[in-house]
């Protein structure tokens, strides 16, 4: 499969709080999944990953401390 | 972030990341557009700190322009970041790029075709260029028709983006490729998208439809 030594493995990160309420307002846009995935899953070169959660300290990789109690208090 | 993690360290050839929330509308102190925090440009930093990648190129097929991503990655010249929304604008280092997305009623040939052309003509030259590590396609399906940023697009599309994406991965950065789902609200587009989107990624073949690429 590789010109390389690297794994043909292709990785899927989902969680399924993301199938309950995803990108916010939209709703359950992403109702169908993971189901919609069987047939990949079937692939022993296909792996479903649960996204792990990120923390606080990842996220000040980028984002100023202010914008995390923003976030935490809206609405949506 | 596993995911931009696990390709760059080569535990996996490539990967496609669902999201709960947005995030390219997520910059260093602001958030809006149903995005929360900047999952890809946390991923490329976190990446950084554990020296897997420096070099990363971001094709953004969002309906927006990622405003939150290019004020994150505005000033650092290792992230090539191509945006096609709604205008046109290259920096003076060539490595942030905006491009105007073909107006579907003002052209004279398919949503599809017109939109491809311009993936093909902006993306793979620079991006084979620039070197990287790793590419990203930040991949929105609100550009498909009927949805809130509807500028005509089918599958077709998507499935084509995706090929192109696997083929400069390929040529580029061997073949170091991660797919993080954008915008896009209907539960069925999501159904009829996303899965073939995956397929070509691993390289399996879905009944009916053209085969895909060979992976590197």
């Amino acid at each position: 499969m590789g010109t390389d030594s690297r794994p043909a493995m292709t990785g899927i990160f989902y969680h399924s709080s993301f199938s309950r309420r995803s990108y916010l307002t939209t709703g359950r846009r992403l109702a169908d999944f993971p189901g919609a995935l069987d047939f990949l899953l079937r692939h022993p070169h296909v792996k479903l990953f649960e996204c792990p959660p990120a923390t606080d300290e990842l996220i000040l990789l980028a984002h100023d401390p202010a914008l995390i109690p923003q976030v935490e208090a809206d609405p949506l | 972030m596993e995911g931009v993690g696990r390709v760059a360290a080569g535990e996996l050839a490539n990967a496609f990341c669902f999201i709960g929330a947005g995030g390219h509308h997520a910059g260093r102190d602001f958030f809006g557009g149903y995005c929360c925090y900047n999952d890809v440009v946390i991923a490329i930093r976190q990446a950084r700190r554990t020296g897997t990648l420096r070099r990363v190129a971001i094709l953004d097929t969002d309906a927006h322009h990622g405003d939150g991503t290019r004020d994150l990655v505005g000033d650092d010249p290792e992230v090539l970041h191509l945006c096609i929304c709604g205008g046109d604008y290259t920096s003076p280092d060539g490595t942030k790029l905006d491009r105007a997305a073909p107006d579907p009623w003002a052209i004279d040939m398919s949503a599809d075709r017109a939109y491809l052309e311009l993936v093909q003509e902006v993306f793979p030259p620079r991006a084979t260029a620039f070197r990287p590590d790793l590419l990203i396609w930040y991949f929105g399906f609100d550009t498909h028709q009927g949805d809130y940023g509807d500028l005509g697009l089918t599958s077709e599309a998507f499935r084509g983006i995706a090929d192109l994406m696997i083929e400069v991965a390929g040529q580029s950065c061997g073949g170091r490729l991660v797919v993080v789902l954008g915008g896009g609200s209907r539960t069925d587009l999501a159904t009829a998208l996303i899965p073939p989107v995956i397929a070509r990624l691993a390289g399996v073949a879905i009944s009916g439809e053209n085969s895909p690429p060979q992976r590197p």
